[in-house]
């Protein structure tokens, strides 16, 4: 739903930058989402795809890193690993010492770096 | 070959902008700014005007409301006393930062002591938009089903406050408060939950009371700020 109007944002800045460095071809760009951003990767890339189609980048790759939240015990440190949404298994208590967890990361909506082809 | 570029920066760096730009002003006037999300249908509204009508005179309030189609909503909160304006998306599933701007431009709500935003009804998309809140609520109501917080943790994981409605409803339908507690206090040990009822029991008095103390606690931030 909403992918297409951040799908257009990534190119919109991605644009700014490529004009800022001298120009070129949008080659590729790489973004961090994460599992508790409400972005569905694949709608991600699927809108990509609609918003450069036709366009001067029109080949340019999104590279979508995703980023699982994590679950800490808030007394003893211990760590979850991720995937949560596909079980909706997050822990109400740790399995170490029966101590309240929290939710880290999993937030992350990121561009971080984006890779251009000098020339037309 | 290729020039690779760092750009380190958030996707929503613009909308967190102008979200800035918001939050700096109601900091200044010291209005706390509530940002209620959940599906359509859920309460939001009803829930407004039942504290229009709790809250009326002795605190102003505004409202800011999001949605596809219609000034029902608008409509609906004036007649409860409550000054709203009504943002139109025409098919926008979340209300974003740009749109709460040019509202808050119109609408000249002035002075105001709560400001509350209606998302456009909605679990998902509005979750990673900052509007300037001072935080989100979410809304479930008891005939949505107790599996929703772990159907939806993007969003029940950021609320500060996890609001049931429709209470008076429970004799009629199968929704297990406690386990829908458990599950949000999964998501964020810290949230908020309450128990309301617009239309009957238990009335709305923990959310006027959590509204309350969410107020004083801005209030008091703010005159530490400005020593």
């Amino acid at each position: 739903m909403h992918e297409v109007g951040i799908a257009e944002e990534i190119y919109r800045v991605c644009r700014q930058s490529v004009e800022a460095n001298g120009g070129g071809r949008l080659a590729r760009v790489r973004v961090a989402v994460g599992e508790l951003s409400a972005v569905e990767p694949d709608l991600l890339e699927f809108a990509w795809r609609g918003v450069v189609a036709g366009g001067p980048d029109e080949s340019a790759e999104l590279v979508i890193e995703w980023r699982p939240a994590v679950q800490v015990c808030t007394n003893c440190g211990h760590r979850t690993g991720g995937n949560h949404t596909a079980r909706g298994a997050w822990l109400s208590v740790c399995p170490q010492c029966g101590g309240l967890m929290s939710i880290e990361g999993g937030r992350e909506l990121d561009i971080i770096d984006l890779t251009i082809e000098e020339g037309g | 070959m290729g020039k690779t570029v760092d750009v380190k920066s958030k996707i929503l760096a613009e909308n967190d902008r102008l979200a800035h730009q918001i939050r700096e002003r109601f900091s200044r006037t010291k209005t706390l700014v509530v940002n209620l999300v959940s599906s359509p249908g859920s309460g939001k509204t009803t829930l407004l005007e039942a504290t229009a009508k709790a809250l009326t005179p002795r605190l102003r309030m505004a409202c800011v409301v999001g949605d596809v189609a219609t000034e029902r909503d608008a409509e609906r909160l004036k007649a409860a006393g409550m000054p709203a304006y009504q943002i139109l998306t025409g098919g926008g599933c979340h209300l974003d930062a740009r749109l709460v701007s040019e509202a808050l431009a119109e609408a000249h709500f002035e002075d105001v002591d709560l400001l509350f935003i209606e998302n456009v009804g909605n679990l998902i998309c509005p979750t990673s938009y900052d509007l300037g809140e001072d935080f989100k609520v979410a809304l479930l109501s008891v005939t949505e089903g107790d599996d929703k917080p772990f159907k939806y943790p993007a969003i029940f994981s950021r609320a500060a406050a996890a609001v049931i409605t429709k209470a008076d409803l429970l004799a009629h339908v199968h929704f297990d408060l406690g386990k829908v507690r458990e599950e949000a206090k999964t998501l964020n040990p810290d949230v908020e939950f309450m128990v309301t009822s617009a239309l009957g029991e238990p009335g709305i008095g923990e959310w006027t009371a959590f509204l309350e103390q969410r107020m004083a606690s801005k209030r008091a931030q703010a005159r530490v700020g400005s020593a």
